[in-house]
């Protein structure tokens, strides 16, 4: 393809985004999701019970990072890549390749070197401070892990926030006696997680099969509409709970299966879109000039077919974000890592009704997706009136 | 003299759009006497519509401002029955509207709602100024009016939906409901504009009867002359929300005073012709006389291109589309022929169907001695350098997310034109040049320019490749009349200059007659006649040249 | 229609047979706690019965077989005996429960139906409403507002709606106004349908109250000025937050009681000071008849029997709640949008320009063509309200088809689930089916060729 002197898209792209972010909804749901982001980033740096720094008899150590698993490592290394490919400012490809190449070395190399200590006691920094065998330490703000059950307390159970005078829990503690806060914090990572891949993957499927369907027609179209059809007809619901129970909820699992689930919604939006440009006149003059099908598909139809598909995204990444927390909610979920409809899972038990397990993860929960929503409802305005415009 | 029956002193329509203001109609005075038809010309943006829509007072109130200006309308015959419809409430304009003045507008398509039957519309408009109309009296007025307006069989007919019902037919219907109630002033936006000549000219007849018979008044607005002199008595010009000039018809019309008004007079392709053709023809004759023996570039043979119509549960075909029916065409290096005829005759789709944008169903075409008609795609690769085509509508010929460089560079990388992409931009911006465009103004999005611009771009696009053949398909039907003379002037230099070969697909007689050399009409897929312009449009042989020419509107009778 | 179903079901199965695992009965062996011969017996007795020692693709071709009216018939030891056209549908029984699935179907389906059934008018006609409003007065407070509010209501994930419900108003923490879980008691299945009262003067007493508070609301709502309006809904706001707090079984402190009193207050004051005139009266009517019978209810005396009717309503209140706040916050959205279209379309200033009024121009030009993508949508409606049915049935006990279905997943009843498939199917095909009819209804241009 020919290289180009000066970006592509840059008049278009550039000024949806002003009109998204003029808003104020906008920015508020984009303030909440970068803090939600930021939280997940460096969760455990900020709710962690092993300390950044102690010194003891036989001096200073850092157990927070002895104890960094390669997820950890990784995460931090690709914000940092982004932070810096930001103020490179150069075009999207090589946006792209840079991100991936340092994705792969990264994943290389934390799973290669970093290996934290298999077996974790986090009761053993509080009893060195009760026995006085610590000279002095750093706390992280959050002294608790998400899995710390808190046993050197005996068994606590469910507290309402700032019970007990001993130790601070801001929202409480759950049924296996770990503290709330560190939990969600720590299940913001998963929130997003599930909501970027699992929308990705849609997006993925959905782009191709859209745009083959929209483009061939014919054979392709029909067997591919009564894909997406079969698919529509089953309630999602039914069709994630199925495929859980059956494979089982590890989290990168969920993720692809959320994935394989929601894709009829993109396809659709792709092949109506295909369909249209097909008959555009810049489309027929480039089929007219000769131009090779790839250029076609994707460098004239796709950045001008993919408004609807990124607006549907956005609204995408919440749904993913509710259908996780739904699963989990119903006992499907994930078991042992710690996700905001897990503990909205535990707010009603025995016809009690815990109210800080129902507000925070809940809240949470409604925050974040009401956050993607305003922005989703932004970027459908900002686009439409666009496309209207004429000179 | 009597009253007018309108009269218009000074209106100035403002409209707020965001925190600007846009001075829609600034300072515009006329007046129309009953029973005259006033035409109020202009083109795309001049305030012509706002106009009208200022006298219905249909523009939105919240963005609306009248900061001076009159509109006094004889309500009824007596003295001291003028009323001031600026000032009239809305209530009292809901009397008026409809019932002493009508309006009917441009796109027939959409104007009718679709969930109702044309006669439940016609009746409702009767049965809101008459409320103690009965049912029964309402539809036999009804089913009169249809018969006023023409419609065959009204007593059917009145209990169809309008999507049964052709273009033509609609207008027909918006007339007979714009009628109902009689009103003494009709307004007309733009009402032929979007319907093909033929039908044009029996709207534009039926207008005038009616117009006789029932002694109404007619605000006609239209961008096209030849329309004015064919029904207006009085004439006014507008540019950027001004009259520049007004005046009976026929004193305008053979007398401008303006400058603006005689740029848009000269623009015209029939005025063109008189000033600029003969040179040019006398040049091309020249020329064809050495290339006597030039052998025909395109050859069509028997082109049928039928789509089929799938029906039922297992699409299976029933009936075919007829588009290209059995056309056998050939066209000489050198030459412009136009290809003319109504919408859907097929036209643009042989147009297409020559570039292997439509695939053909049987027949055989050759270009330059290669038959192009049976090669695969791939195989037709080679030849999509000599062969382009331009689109009509320059608003969705170019990709918006591309700068004008790209789109004019990638062909040529693709056809390996050039060394390197520093030559093809070279390349690209002198063929900028060559449509009269600034060539900095690659490096622009399509957003950035006007229609004309963009279309220069279109054509800048199809020669890139330096194509030796190129289909123009209706390139000047989206444009206004002085842009359309721009692009007609640099089609007939760059013919000269690149000997290219054009087929000039148009509904426009007038255009045809400037730019084309022969002339090929299609009716129904097929060819009806073809020959030289000037023979063919001075003395046509077939029946259905004859309706066509004859029903043109023409400036000089 | 057939192929779509035929497809749903097998892509279901495919996903139970290919999970690790596979088809089995696990669940049910494992739970007995028995020896290993024995469990190994248990297991192959199960297997043979349910034909799970079988290769899948034949297990989904038995499956097939049974489920359709017409196959092939097998005798007792497994072997084709015959074809028969009126075998009749059998679909199978279910590992769980032991009891035919039909049966069991037969019990869930109708309730999953009920709430589905009762939800649908309300989501839409709350949407009309709603988007119409929004729609004819654009860009003002109410557009602006309801926009905001509708965009959070659908945010609200139907868990946590369910959750905080239940919890506050079903709980004995709070205000046990609701009961906790189940569609009716089952005492109520001996009450009379109607409800009836002991005192012959009770109902009349009631009646009067309601017509009483009814009267005075609107008269409220409609001839006060707005000011006057606003405030008088804001006084009764806050002494209905200060009773409600006072009344929670739990203890009350100062913080909980202004918290609620200043919410009602708020939402009160909103409802006053609206200027979309006919939804305010009528809100406030029904507000007026609610307080009447409040009233009446406290003064009464005498016996009251509930009767199963009012007890099903009364049941199902946080249920359908739950169930229809996120579909009519969709529905509002796309009713607006459509509406708008409309207003500015060309057949609609053809309207204005016959002199129509825009009333009219709204209620019978626009509002005709706007419904069309509404219904169109309500096609798509039916498959997520189902989906929807799973969460609500779970969170308030009700036994229903979702349930069921989250049940039969969990414990990999094979029957159960492909059988569910198979209903929620058919339920979303007749779905699109019975929209399709009623969009070539409303749109003339429709014909079926």
């Amino acid at each position: 393809m020919t290289e180009l002197t000066t970006k592509t898209n840059s008049g278009y792209a550039k000024s949806v985004l002003k009109n998204t972010f003029s808003q104020i909804s906008a920015r508020i749901g984009f303030y909440w999701i970068a803090a939600v982001a930021l939280l997940a980033i460096f969760a455990p740096f900020i709710a962690n019970s092993h300390p950044y720094l102690m010194k003891t008899t036989d001096g200073i150590s850092s157990p927070l990072l002895q104890h960094l698993i390669p997820a950890d490592v990784i995460i931090i290394v690709i914000f940092i890549t982004v932070i810096v490919l930001y103020f490179l400012k150069k075009n999207l490809a090589f946006n792209v390749l840079a991100l991936l190449t340092v994705l792969v070395v990264s994943t290389i190399l934390s799973f290669a070197l970093i290996k934290p200590p298999q077996l974790v006691v986090y009761e053993k920094y509080r009893e060195m401070e009760r026995n006085n065998q610590l000279e002095w330490v750093v706390n992280a703000p959050i002294p608790y892990s998400a899995k710390d059950y808190l046993r050197d307390y005996g068994e606590t159970g469910m507290e309402q926030p700032l019970a007990d005078d001993k130790r601070n829990h801001w929202f409480g503690t759950e049924q296996s006696g770990a503290d709330v806060l560190s939990r969600m914090i720590h299940a913001c990572r998963i929130a997003l997680g599930i909501g970027f891949v699992a929308t990705g993957i849609a997006m993925l499927i959905g782009v191709i099969l859209g745009g083959l369907m929209g483009y061939f027609s014919g054979i392709v179209d029909m067997l591919g509409m009564r894909l997406v059809e079969i698919f529509e007809a089953i309630p999602t619901l039914f069709l994630l709970l199925t495929f859980v129970a059956f494979f089982g909820s590890s989290l990168y699992l969920m993720m692809v299966i959320i994935g394989l689930t929601t894709w009829p919604g993109y396809a659709r939006f792709v092949r109506a879109e295909y369909l249209k440009l097909r008959r555009m006149d810049y489309v027929q003059s480039a089929i007219a000039c000769g131009l090779p099908l790839r250029s076609i598909l994707f460098r004239h139809m796709l950045p001008n077919g993919i408004a609807p598909v990124l607006v549907a995204a956005s609204f995408g990444v919440a749904s993913a974000i509710l259908f996780e927390a739904t699963l989990s909610f119903l006992g499907l979920g994930l078991v042992d890592n710690p996700s905001w409809g897990q503990m909205l899972n535990q707010a009603v038990q025995s016809a009690s009704f815990y109210w800080w397990m129902a507000f925070f993860p809940g809240g949470a929960i409604f925050f974040t997706v009401f956050a993607y929503n305003l922005m989703g409802e932004s970027l459908r305005d900002a686009i439409d009136p666009y496309l209207k415009k004429k000179t | 003299m009597a009253e007018p029956l309108i009269q218009v002193d000074q209106l100035r329509t403002y409209l707020r759009s965001g925190d600007k203001t846009v001075k829609a109609v600034d300072d515009v005075s006329f007046t129309i006497q009953r029973g005259e038809t006033y035409c109020l010309v202009g083109e795309s943006g001049s305030g012509k519509s706002i106009t009208a829509l200022s006298i219905m007072r249909l523009l939105p109130k919240d963005i609306t401002s009248h900061p001076s200006g009159a509109i006094t309308f004889q309500k009824n015959a007596e003295p001291g029955g003028a009323i001031e419809l600026l000032e009239t409430d809305q209530e009292d304009m809901r009397t008026i509207r409809g019932s002493r003045i009508a309006m009917i507008f441009q796109e027939p398509m959409n104007s009718l709602n679709p969930v109702y039957t044309i006669g439940e519309q016609i009746m409702e408009a009767l049965q809101i100024h008459w409320p103690d109309m009965s049912d029964e009296q309402a539809r036999q007025k009804t089913i009169a009016a249809l018969a006023d307006v023409q419609i065959p069989n009204p007593e059917q007919r009145v209990d169809e939906y309008p999507h049964r019902l052709s273009g033509g037919q609609r207008q027909r219907v918006m007339i007979a409901m714009a009628m109902a109630c009689e009103p003494d002033l009709l307004i007309a936006d733009e009402p032929t504009t979007a319907l093909d000549v033929t039908v044009q000219a029996e709207i534009l007849r039926l207008m005038q009867e009616l117009q006789q018979r029932k002694s109404m008044s007619i605000l006609f607005i239209t961008h096209d002359f030849g329309v004015v002199a064919q029904i207006g008595h009085k004439l006014g010009v507008m540019k950027h929300g001004e009259i520049v000039e007004q005046g009976a018809v026929q004193d305008v019309l053979s007398n401008p005073q303006h400058d603006y008004t005689k740029q848009l007079l000269a623009a015209l392709p029939e005025n063109l012709k008189q000033n600029n053709r003969a040179a040019m023809l006398a040049a091309f004759r020249v020329k064809q006389k050495a290339n006597k023996e030039e052998a025909d570039l395109i050859n069509i043979e028997n082109l049928k291109v039928y789509f089929p119509i799938k029906k039922g549960v297992f699409r299976h075909t029933v009936d075919n589309v007829k588009a290209v029916d059995d056309v056998s065409l050939s066209i000489r290096q050198g030459q412009i022929l136009a290809l003319v005829g109504e919408s859907g005759c097929g036209k643009t789709t042989l147009g297409r169907a020559l570039l292997r944008l439509e695939e053909p169903t049987s027949g055989v075409f050759s270009y330059a001695g290669n038959v192009l008609s049976s090669l695969s795609q791939k195989q037709i690769l080679p030849y999509r350098r000599d062969l382009q085509f331009i689109f009509q509508d320059p608003m969705s010929s170019l990709n918006p997310r591309l700068n004008i460089a790209t789109t004019l560079i990638e062909p040529m990388a693709v056809h390996g034109i050039g060394k390197n992409k520093d030559e093809r931009i070279a390349l690209a911006q002198d063929v900028m040049q060559q449509v009269q465009l600034d060539p900095e103004y690659i490096w622009r999005y399509p957003h950035e320019f006007s229609g004309g611009q963009r279309q220069r771009i279109g054509i800048a696009r199809s020669l890139v490749l330096n194509p030796k053949f190129i289909v123009c398909d209706e390139v000047t039907s989206a444009l206004d009349v002085s842009v359309q003379a721009e692009i007609l002037d640099i089609l007939l230099k760059l013919r000269a200059d690149r000997e290219l070969t054009l087929l000039f697909i148009t509904h426009n007689i007038s255009v045809v007659e400037y730019i084309s050399d022969e002339i090929a009409v299609m009716y129904k897929g097929k060819i009806v006649e073809r020959g030289d312009t000037d023979q063919v449009t001075s003395s046509p042989q077939h029946e259905y040249t004859q309706k066509l020419l004859s029903a043109v509107p023409r400036l000089h009778h | 229609m057939i192929p779509t179903l035929l497809g749903i079901t097998l892509v279901v199965f495919t996903v139970m047979a290919a999970s690790p695992g596979g088809l089995s009965v696990q669940n049910l062996v494992d739970t007995q706690g028995l020896e290993p011969e024995a469990r190994k017996a248990l297991e192959d007795y199960y297997n043979k019965r349910y034909g799970l020692d079988q290769p899948a693709p034949v297990q989904y071709l038995k499956w097939l077989n049974n489920i359709s009216p017409a196959g092939f018939t097998f005798d007792e030891s497994d072997e084709i005996d015959g074809f028969s056209l009126v075998k009749g549908s059998d679909l199978g029984t279910s590992f769980i429960y032991g009891r035919p699935v039909t049966e069991l179907l037969k019990e869930r389906v109708p309730i999953t139906l009920l709430l589905n059934l009762i939800s649908i008018p309300i989501i839409y006609l709350i949407a009309i409403t709603v988007g119409v409003r929004a729609a004819t007065k654009r860009g003002e407070t109410f557009d602006v507002g309801s926009g905001f509010i509708m965009l959070g209501l659908w945010s609200v994930p139907t868990m946590l709606a369910g959750v905080l419900l239940m919890g506050y108003f079903s709980n004995d923490q709070y205000w046990h106004y609701f009961p906790t879980s189940g569609l009716s008691y089952r005492e109520a299945h001996d009450m009379p349908f109607m409800p009836h009262w002991s005192n012959g003067f009770e109902p009349i007493k009631l009646l009067f109250s309601i017509l009483l508070g009814a009267f005075l609301f609107i008269m409220f709502s409609a001839k006060a000025n707005r000011r006057v309006r606003a405030t008088g809904m804001a006084v009764l706001g806050l002494v209905l937050g200060a009773w409600l707090a006072s009344n929670m079984a739990g203890e009350s402190g100062w913080v909980t009681i202004t918290l609620i009193a200043l919410f009602l207050t708020g939402i009160f004051y909103v409802l006053g000071d609206m200027e979309y005139d006919s939804f305010r009266t009528l809100t406030m009517g029904l507000l007026g008849m609610f307080l009447g019978a409040l009233v009446a209810g406290l003064t009464l005396e005498g016996e009251f029997v509930r009767g199963f009717m009012l007890d099903r309503i009364w049941h199902l209140v946080l249920p359908i709640i739950c169930f229809t706040y996120g579909g009519f916050a969709f529905l509002s959205k796309l009713s607006r949008t459509s509406v708008l279209e409309n207003l500015l379309s060309d057949y609609a200033r053809t309207a204005r320009a016959k002199g129509v009024s825009e009333k009219d121009v709204l209620w019978r030009h626009v509002f005709r063509n706007s419904l069309l993508p509404l219904i169109t949508v309500s096609a798509a409606l039916l498959p997520s309200l189902l989906g929807g049915s799973v969460i609500v049935e779970s969170i308030f006990s009700i036994d229903g088809m979702g349930k069921l279905g989250v049940e039969a997943v969990k414990l990999k009843d094979r029957e159960l689930v492909l059988s569910i498939t198979l209903i929620s199917g058919i339920l979303t095909l007749i779905g699109y089916l019975i929209a399709d009819i009623f969009y070539a209804l409303a749109d003339p241009r429709i014909s079926y060729d």
